[in-house]
Order: structure tokens, then C-alpha cells, then sequence
């Protein structure tokens, strides 16, 4: 918990003080924001109900959509358009779960990436989306300042979810689903309840971070909002930080962003060396950054306590 | 409304090409079947084998039919050591973690194909590219029904392989059961490296076919890849015959839907069609499975 | 044969013509239970006639191919199993399964939570405590589940059954795996538990449990009903035996004993022979846990020796590090004379150490055919099918299905498959570990008569054996084990009248 408050005060100075912090240097903290909330509802889903999806890019596309079609129609506030909009992927989530739940496992990881595909091959085929060409935003386009406040409060929102769901009674059934469902079930479990919830808050973060990257956008098409990329970007950030870990979401977005800008001009060696990366840290770190800190730390406490013995 | 050739003759065109791309699926489902591994770097092997095909053919002038057998060993020769040292080690450590080697490793290989060899669209040329071969009121491109052939051929290969051979055997014991089948004296690592060999082989071969039949660029491994996942759903995962029929059914589907609906929603219907099936019978159609 | 049905509203559970069909197997056939409140019932039956089928069914982890099911009345045919749970009928499993990675006390707040999410925390921790006391758990609220050994883990399952205050539980062969002295302080448990409130339904195979709990006792056979009525009288029964009880608890024991007559002439050849296994100081564990604590063992050519031990004391470990399935952690294992401690387990079975593991591992994706060839490894065609040929004048009933599928064979006939596969190498040892488990006595004295043969034969076993009197008729040798050491070793007929076993076993 005090780590979660820790991480959001840093980006919370932010706020208190925007000059300190150029505009690039905002834009930055959105996107690294931005990514910490995917990569911690899709750890939810994942490290805590052992749901691993590779579907992502179905929810940042929804919410998108959604934000999107009611800022261009209705009058509706910024904010209550990105909680309509992280609605929308609740729903989503409620209508696919039916299907989506019947699959365990290995079957559940490449359900989700067809379900992604799905949504992204129907928006191009659909005239009334925009079809390939997608949708403009018609509201004036939003302040670095206003965008890095709102995604404050998503990331806020965010961190206090994550931190009910670690320690809540709802996480031991989490648990028992992920670790049995079966055996679960026979013990009384509501198994497909507590699956279906975990995925609709899940989807819900994931669909508000994706609105409000539409808003950033001001441009939303079905290649770029319902791509793979997502799904690809959050589960490659969350295993190098470290799956099920509670800190590793953050670290690895962290990771992924700064690695982002360090290689802007070379697009392919970018996500070459976020290849290798992986590779590597899949290899001989397997718990991510976070796991590998927590070893190191464990070996300095273990080396300094026999020191003095020699 | 169409005509009644119009129809027939894209029908079978599905029929074949949903053959051949069964072909593609082929080395999915085996390293599914017995590894349990989602192999994601699959859809870049492909690719791989377009590119060997494509370079082979430039150099040698030599029909790719024939240098197909050279692909096969060259990609397959490539896999071996990103199992046996990559993959390999990672056994204990849970599912999760050799999916994402593989998909590390499909993401550098597609950005070092681009650095190389560029987005350029190529496709590989045959001399038979575009005569039409005529049955009764059918006309389907005779390359087509050549490159089908080959990949029956090459299933059924692999599907003796798998049943009648001592090698079959040892692949099926370590998909079932790999503690036992160590017990009884199967070398499980070495069975599970030829088994990715074999599967980046057929994949090798898939490659050059799409490399003939459509053009292809670095970053087209990932559709094919959706594609053959759904062909392993509908034949089972591991049935090799079935990847053959799944790949027929899906031709067939998308060629209905391509005359019903429209072009757009060919793509489409497959993967809803991998939904539907993920969903209701994630087993496949048939009953019990090869490995 | 039904003597008396009770009166109908008094019934716990009720199954009218229950059916399951998968494909064209029937594995549960039109069957009538009629349970009355209050009581424990057993079930019995030879292996694969359908009890946990029957479990699953009632349970809710099943649905039917047709017929119905009863709880107190009301017809509970489409509910789930989380439904059936929450409205009192539990469940245990045969091979227990526990949430691996939560604790004891997590375990038990799984169900807990799940009907009751606003508890109070005390009064959760008080339900708990009061659980895990009844079970026999008291103080072991912060273990990992994992950690636990197989009698604990069937307290813990059952804990975990009670805390939705179940008015009805199921127990799906629990006695399986444990010895005398476990299944007392199992027969203890099922006493205190059951009652006016908790009626029991028990699954069994270990006959004991069921004489000594069960008021009333049904035996199913080939998935339909056989028999029902009073314990005594079942058991007694000449049909329910010659099907089910097998000889073992008569003749068949003078036959085996008969064997034991030659073993005191075999025993003094035996000694002056080479020793083909030696093990010196071995230790080993999975994880965290250290199971073999420092184990020295030499077998000579052409012994029997068998491994006796409660659960958890090393006996599977101990075959799995002479197979090569687990690893080492220290000293050394010598097999004719060759370090044998690093090579891997595929390569053991070439110097002529064959494991027959226990729960049988048959392949299901290769025919019982394929099965036995494919141990037949680096010998040509010939002698392959020489061997085959030998197996199936061994087990005849192999032969008839050789092309069927490895599984789709009764319990007993996969374990002939799995001896006959270990025996295709041609080994010069064999370990069997627990091949009786799980089977009817009278498969098991055809087992044991084939094991005879074997041994007259010359061919060198470990026999690892929950059955004590079986593996001591069979054996020259008995080496108990208990916390991962040998307590006891010696020539097979004095262990017999050892006074140390008995106490190790019946306490």
C-alpha cells in the first residue's frame, strides 16, 4: 500500500507543480501513466486470477470509440466520458465473458487475441466507426496539463483498485480460481462471478486509459486504437517488471517508456531490443526487474549478515 | 447475382487455398500438441521460409518446388538451436514464460527483416503463376491446385511420421505423459527439439507456398498467424489430419463469406469462426487426437 | 439383492435412475440410492465400476446423461456444484487438492468468504480454529498447503468441506494411501464428524473403513447398483464376494503364503550373489521439503525386497531417485558397479533399471501395443517381438486390446500393461511402486501371482507396498522406512513378528 502511495505522489509533484516539468516531459508522465494502468489491470486479470490475455487492444479500442462518439455528439464533461467510456469495456467484457470463460488457460490467451483482432477487423469494415479512416474528435484539443490531471486520477483510481484487490477477502477467492477452479467451485465458490468481475474492473481500467488516449489523439483509427501493439506492449511491460508482483506493472511501463524515448529516431531497434530484452529477462530473471531486485536485496542481507564471520 | 461458376469456382479456390494454408498451421499444432507451447514466433517462420524461397529462387533460378526440400532444412536446421537454448531452459519456469521468448523472439526477427531486407512487398515467381486450369464449368489457378498438392504431401508425411514410426511414438508418449516417457527411456529434450525442428520445417515449406501464392512483407507473419491458430482450434490441437480439414473448412468459409458478405469480411469470419469454436468446442471437430 | 429401503422423508440424498454416458461408454447405469439422514453409507465396488463417477454426479462436478438427483427432498438435477455446496453437500477428493500455494487457514477462509464475505474477522479466525481442531489440524493455521503430507492434506480438504457447515459429505476413497495406523486415526475422524446433522456417504475400496463406519453399504458394479443393504451382510455375501472381495481374505492368502515356503532356500542363494543396486547415504526432497534423509541400501541379483513405510515416510521418492524421475540432492546411487547418480532417467532404463510408477502413467495417446514397444528400445525387430510375444503370454487379456487405446482398459489391466512395459526392457531390476493402489483384492492376487513368477524366475524387485502382508508373503527382504530413513530392515520373516512394526503401523 505505502509503496502505491509512494509511486503516485511522485507523479502527483507533478501536478502541484507544472511548472517545474516541461511540456515534453508531461506528455511523458502521461504516457508513462497512461501504462502503469494497463499494466496493472491486465496484472489483475493475469497475476491474480491467472486469466493471461493477449486481448487487450479490445478494451483501449472501446474506450476509445466510446470516448470519441459521445465528446463528438453529446455535451457531456471530459471526465464523465472517459468513466462512460471504461464502462463501455465493462459491458464488453460482461457480453464476451459467456464465451470467453468457457476456455481455460492456454485457450483463454489466444481467445483474447482473436477477440482483439475481431474488434479491430470489424471497426474497419464498419461504415458508421468511420470504417479504415476512423473518427476526428470535435472538441478542442486538451492541454498537456489537463491531460497529465486526468490521467493523475486514473492512475490514482487505479493504484487504490489494485491495492483493495491484493489484500481483500475477494483476492483469496482470486486466488483459490486461479489456483484450482475446479476445487473452488466445490467449495462454494461462484467461480464464473468472481472471474466476470475481476475482467469487467479490469476492462474498465483498461477502457478509461484508452479514452483517454483518444482524447489525447484527437484521431482515433481501428489499426492504431485496436492494434496489436497493446496487447503486445502490456504483457511485454508487465513480464519485465514482473507478473503477479505488485510493483512490477510499474516498473516495467516505467522501462518500456524511457526505452521508448531513448531509441525514438530508430523505431525498429526499439522494438528489436525490447525483443531481446524480454528474451533475456524471461531467461535469467523470471520474476522481472521487480523479482530480480527483491533477490538482489536478499542476497546483500544474506552476504553483510555473514561478513564478520570470517 | 453471381453465376453459378463464378460461385463453384471460388469455393474450390477456398478449398484449395485453405489446403495449403493448413500446411502453414501444420508445425503450430504439433509444438501445441506436444510441447504445450504457444509458439508465437511461428507466423515469423513463415516468413523466414518465404524469404529463404525467395532468395533461393533469385540465386539459383531453380523452380521453388523443387528448392522447397532446401527450405525445409534450412528452417528447420534455424530452429533447433532457438529450442535447444532458448526455449529448453525455460521448461520449469510454467507456460507463460517460453510464449514470451517467442514472441521476443518473433519481434526481433521481424525488426531485423525489416532493417535487411526492407518493407518492400516481394512474391516468389513460378512459371505456372497465372494459367487457369479448367474442370467442366471450375476455373481455378493451376498453381493452386500445385501448391495443395505439396501440402497434402508434406501432411500426409508428417502424419506417417507421427503414427507408424518408433520417433512417433516417442513424440506421442512425451505429449501425454514426458515423467513416464523419461522413465521408460524416451529422450524427451531430444524429442522436443526435433518436434520444434519439425514444426519450423513445415512452416519453412508453408512460407515458400504463401510466397508463391501471395506476396509478403516482414510484418505479414502475424496474420498468418491468427489464421493457422484458427485451423489448429477447428482440427485440434495436435490431430494432424485435422489441420488439414480445419484448413479446407476455413477456405471454404471465407470464400462463402467473401461471395455472401462482401471481400472485407473474409478475415473476419475466420476469426469469429475462431471464437465460436474456442467457445463450444475448443477440442476441435473431431474426436481424439494423433498426438 | 435390497433388504429394506427407508422411509422417503427421511432421505439426505436420493439418485433416481442415474445415468452418464460418455460417448459409448455407460459409466453409471440407471442407479437408485436411496440415503437416509443421519447415517454414514458406503459405496463399493471393483475398480472402475463407476464410484467416482458417482461422486462427481451427486456432487455437481457431473451432469447427467439422464435421471435425477435428490437432496432433501428437492430435486437438485441442474444445479452447479458451487450451488450444491452452498446449500450443505461437501465434497473430498481422491487424490486431495487443497489450494497448493494459500495456507491452511486461507484454505479455509476460500469457503468461508465465499458465502459469508462480511464476517466478522474474529468470528472468521474462531470458525477456523474450530475447524481445523475438529480435523486434527490445531496450530497448523500458517503451514502452506503444499508442505503438508497426504494425511494432512485429506484433514485439510475435509476442514475446508466442514466450514460450509455441509449436511452431507462426500468422501471419495479417502483411506486410499494411507497405512493401519492412518486409517485408525481416519476411522476416529469419520466418527466424530458424523452424526444426527452430517450424514457421510463414503466411497471406499480399503474395506476396513467400511465395516467400521458404514451402518448401510451399496455395491456398485459395471456402473449399476449390485447390492445394497446392511454393511454385515453385504460384506458377507457369497456374489458381492466372488465380484468384488476377491479370495485375498481367504484362500488366496494360503496360495501366497505358499510362495513364501521356497523364498528361505532363495534367501540363502541370494546372499552369496552380487549386489546389483547400491545406495549409499542418498538425500533427497522436492523444493523446500527433504523427503530421503541419508539412505543406504544394497539389493542383490535375484532378491525381492520390499519397501514398506506410512505416507510421506519416502517410499515413491526413494523409487523416483532410483529411476532418475527426482534428483539427487547428496550421496550416491551404484548400479553394477557403475556411478549411475547424474545420468538421466532415459538413460537408466538402458543399464537395465526399470521403474513401474506408481498411478500406472499409461500413455493414452499410444495403443497398449504401442505401449509396450515403445520400451523396447535399441533392440532390433526380432527381439522386439520375441518380447511382445512374451508379455502377452503373460497377460493374455493384453493381447485381445492390443490395438485399443492404452486408458481404455479396466484398472487392473493397465496395471498388467504397465508390469508388462516395464518388463519390455528386459531390466535386471525392477522397482514397482504401489501397483496394488487402487485396485480390487482380487486383481491383486492375480497381480501378485504374476510377481510370484517373476521372482521364481530370477528377476530382481523392489517392491514398494502399502499392503504389509502381501509385500512381506512376496519379499525376502523388508526395509521400513519412516521420515526419510530405514527404522527397520531385515529378512522378510522376522520383520513379520517384529514388534517395532506393528507399532509403526497401528500405533
Amino acid at each position: 500500500m505505502l509503496g502505491a502511495l509512494v509511486i503516485a505522489g511522485v507523479f502527483a509533484v507533478g501536478a502541484l507543480f507544472p511548472h517545474l516539468l516541461s511540456d515534453y516531459a508531461m506528455q511523458i508522465g502521461f504516457r508513462t501513466m497512461l501504462y502503469i494502468v494497463l499494466g496493472e489491470a491486465w496484472n489483475l486479470l493475469a497475476g491474480y486470477c491467472g486469466l493471461v490475455s493477449l486481448g487487450s487492444a479490445s478494451f483501449v479500442g472501446i474506450g476509445a470509440y466510446v470516448l470519441v462518439g459521445l465528446l463528438n455528439t453529446t455535451p457531456m464533461p471530459i471526465g464523465l466520458a472517459v468513466v462512460v467510456g471504461g464502462g463501455g469495456g465493462a459491458v464488453l467484457a460482461a457480453l464476451v465473458s459467456p464465451a470467453v470463460f468457457r476456455m481455460r488457460g492456454l485457450y483463454f490467451t489466444v481467445g483474447t487475441l482473436a477477440l482483439g483482432e475481431a474488434m479491430r477487423l470489424m471497426m474497419v469494415n464498419a461504415p458508421w466507426f468511420g470504417g479504415a479512416t476512423g473518427l476526428f474528435l470535435h472538441v478542442d484539443w486538451p492541454s498537456s496539463y489537463a491531460l497529465y490531471l486526468y490521467g493523475l486520477v486514473l492512475l490514482l483510481v487505479t493504484e487504490f483498485v489494485l491495492s483493495v484487490a491484493a489484500h481483500s477477502r475477494l483476492s483469496i477467492l482470486m486466488r483459490a480460481v486461479r489456483d484450482d477452479e475446479d476445487a473452488a467451485a466445490q467449495v462454494g465458490v461462484r467461480t464464473f462471478r468472481v472471474k466476470l468481475f475481476t475482467f469487467m474492473v479490469a476492462s474498465f481500467l483498461m477502457s478509461a486509459a484508452g479514452a483517454l488516449q483518444a482524447y489525447k489523439l484527437s484521431a482515433i483509427e481501428p489499426y492504431g486504437m485496436f492494434g496489436l501493439q497493446w496487447s503486445v506492449d502490456v504483457l511485454a511491460m508487465v513480464i519485465i517488471g514482473g507478473m503477479g508482483l505488485r510493483y512490477g506493472p510499474i516498473f516495467g511501463a516505467i522501462l518500456v517508456i524511457a526505452l521508448g524515448e531513448l531509441l525514438a529516431d530508430y523505431p525498429e531497434l526499439h522494438i528489436a531490443i525490447t525483443g531481446i530484452i524480454l528474451i533475456v529477462l524471461v531467461r535469467f530473471a523470471p520474476k522481472g526487474l521487480v523479482g530480480l531486485a527483491g533477490q538482489a536485496r536478499a542476497w546483500f542481507a544474506g552476504r553483510s549478515s555473514g561478513a564478520g564471520l570470517a | 447475382m453471381l453465376g453459378l461458376e463464378i460461385i463453384a469456382s471460388s469455393v474450390t479456390s477456398g478449398f484449395l487455398l485453405g489446403g495449403t494454408l493448413a500446411l502453414t498451421a501444420l508445425g503450430l499444432s504439433i509444438v501445441l500438441g506436444v510441447m504445450r507451447l504457444i509458439n508465437l514466433a511461428h507466423g515469423i517462420f513463415l516468413i523466414a521460409g518465404a524469404y529463404a524461397g525467395f532468395f533461393l529462387q533469385q540465386v539459383t533460378g531453380l523452380d521453388p518446388f523443387v528448392t522447397v526440400v532446401v527450405v525445409a532444412a534450412v528452417v528447420g536446421a534455424a530452429a533447433l538451436p532457438v529450442q535447444r537454448y532458448l526455449l529448453e531452459p525455460l521448461a520449469k519456469y510454467g507456460a507463460e514464460a517460453p510464449m514470451m521468448t517467442t514472441f521476443g523472439l518473433a519481434i526481433v526477427l521481424e525488426n531485423l527483416f525489416l532493417l535487411k531486407f526492407s518493407a518492400d512487398t516481394r512474391s516468389i515467381e513460378t512459371s505456372e503463376a497465372a494459367v487457369p486450369l479448367q474442370l467442366g464449368p471450375i476455373s481455378v489457378p493451376l498453381i493452386y491446385l500445385i501448391c495443395f498438392a505439396v501440402s497434402v504431401c508434406v501432411i500426409l508425411l508428417v502424419h506417417l511420421i507421427v503414427v507408424r514410426t518408433s520417433f512417433g511414438r516417442d513424440l506421442r508418449a512425451s505429449a501425454v505423459d514426458p515423467g513416464a516417457a523419461a522413465v521408460v527411456g524416451v529422450d524427451v529434450r531430444r524429442v522436443h527439439t526435433l518436434t520444434f525442428a519439425l514444426g519450423g520445417a513445415c512452416a519453412g515449406v508453408g512460407g515458400t507456398l504463401i510466397g508463391i501464392l501471395f506476396s509478403f512483407t516482414p510484418a505479414s507473419g502475424a496474420n498468418y498467424l491468427l489464421t493457422d491458430f484458427t485451423i489448429v482450434v477447428l482440427g485440434g490441437m495436435g490431430n494432424i489430419l485435422g489441420t488439414l480439414i480445419g484448413g479446407i473448412v476455413l477456405g471454404v468459409l471465407q470464400s462463402v463469406a467473401g461471395i455472401v458478405l462482401g471481400d472485407g469480411y473474409r478475415d473476419l469470419i475466420g476469426l469469429v469462426v475462431f471464437l465460436a469454436m474456442l467457445a463450444v468446442r475448443p477440442r476441435g471437430l473431431f474426436k481424439g487426437h494423433a498426438a | 439383492m435390497s433388504t429394506g429401503k427407508p422411509p422417503a422423508d427421511n432421505l439426505i440424498i436420493e439418485t433416481r435412475g442415474l445415468t452418464k454416458r460418455y460417448g459409448g461408454v455407460t459409466a453409471i447405469d440407471n442407479v437408485d440410492l436411496a440415503i437416509p439422514r443421519g447415517e454414514v453409507f458406503g459405496i463399493i465396488g471393483p475398480n472402475g465400476a463407476g464410484k467416482s463417477t458417482l461422486v462427481g454426479l451427486i456432487g455437481g462436478a457431473l451432469p447427467p446423461s439422464s435421471g435425477s438427483v435428490f437432496y432433501e427432498g428437492a430435486d437438485i438435477t441442474l444445479l452447479l456444484a458451487a450451488e450444491r455446496a452452498r446449500r450443505g453437500i461437501g465434497r473430498t477428493y481422491q487424490i486431495p487438492r487443497p489450494f497448493l500455494d494459500m495456507t491452511v487457514a486461507e484454505n479455509l477462509q476460500v469457503p468461508l468468504y465465499s458465502v459469508n464475505p462480511l464476517i466478522s474477522r474474529r468470528h472468521a479466525e474462531e470458525m477456523v480454529e474450530a475447524n481445523l481442531l475438529r480435523t486434527g489440524l490445531a496450530g497448523a493455521a500458517k503451514q502452506t498447503a503444499r508442505n503438508l503430507t497426504l494425511l494432512r492434506r485429506k484433514r485439510l480438504e475435509l476442514a475446508r468441506a466442514l466450514m460450509l457447515k455441509p449436511r452431507v459429505l462426500l468422501l471419495d476413497e479417502v483411506g486410499a494411501g494411507l497405512v493401519e495406523s492412518e486409517v485408525s486415526e481416519l476411522i476416529e475422524l469419520i466418527h466424530s464428524i458424523s452424526g444426527d446433522e452430517t450424514s457421510i456417504v463414503i466411497v471406499e475400496h480399503v474395506i476396513r473403513i467400511v465395516r467400521e463406519c458404514c451402518r448401510r453399504v451399496a455395491v456398485i458394479h459395471v456402473g449399476a447398483k449390485f447390492a445394497e443393504g446392511r454393511t454385515d451382510d453385504v460384506l458377507a455375501d457369497k456374489e458381492v464376494a466372488t465380484i468384488y472381495l476377491g479370495t485375498a481374505h481367504g484362500e488366496g492368502k494360503a496360495e501366497v503364503r505358499h510362495g513364501t515356503v521356497q523364498t528361505e532356500s532363495s534367501v540363502a542363494k541370494a546372499a552369496s550373489s552380487e549386489v546389483l543396486l547400491r545406495l549409499e547415504g542418498i538425500t533427497a526432497g522436492y523444493g523446500q521439503a527433504r523427503v530421503l534423509n541419508g539412505i543406504d541400501l544394497e539389493v542383490r541379483a535375484g532378491e525381492a525386497v520390499a519397501i514398506l513405510g506410512t505416507n510421506g515416510a519416502g517410499k515413491t521418492t526413494l523409487a523416483n531417485a532410483i529411476s532418475g524421475t527426482v534428483a539427487l540432492t547428496g550421496g550416491a546411487i551404484r548400479f553394477m558397479g557403475n556411478d549411475v547418480t547424474t545420468l538421466p532417467s532415459h538413460m537408466r532404463m538402458k543399464c537395465g533399471i526399470a521403474h513401474c510408477m506408481e498411478g500406472r502413467r499409461i500413455f493414452s495417446t499410444l495403443s497398449v501395443e504401442e505401449n509396450l514397444l515403445i520400451a523396447a528400445r535399441g533392440v532390433d525387430a526380432a527381439e522386439r517381438r520375441r518380447r511382445l510375444d512374451r508379455m502377452y503370454g503373460l497377460f493374455p487379456a493384453l493381447h485381445e486390446r492390443r490395438d485399443n487405446p492404452g486408458t481404455a482398459l479396466s484398472g487392473g489391466q493397465q496395471q498388467m500393461l504397465a508390469i508388462g512395459r516395464s518388463l519390455m526392457s528386459d531390466p535386471k531390476l525392477i522397482v514397482f511402486d504401489e501397483i496394488s493402489l487402487g485396485l480390487a483384492p482380487i486383481v491383486m492376487d492375480l497381480l501378485y501371482k504374476t510377481l510370484t513368477e517373476l521372482r521364481s524366475a530370477g528377476l530382481t524387485m523392489l517392491i514398494i507396498e502399502q499392503d504389509v502382508e502381501r509385500a512381506i508373503d512376496i519379499a525376502d527382504r523388508a526395509c521400513v522406512l519412516e521420515h526419510g530413513r530405514i527404522a527397520l530392515s531385515g529378512a522378510a520373516s522376522l520383520i513379520r513378528s517384529d514388534t517395532r512394526l506393528r507399532q509403526l503401523y497401528l500405533g
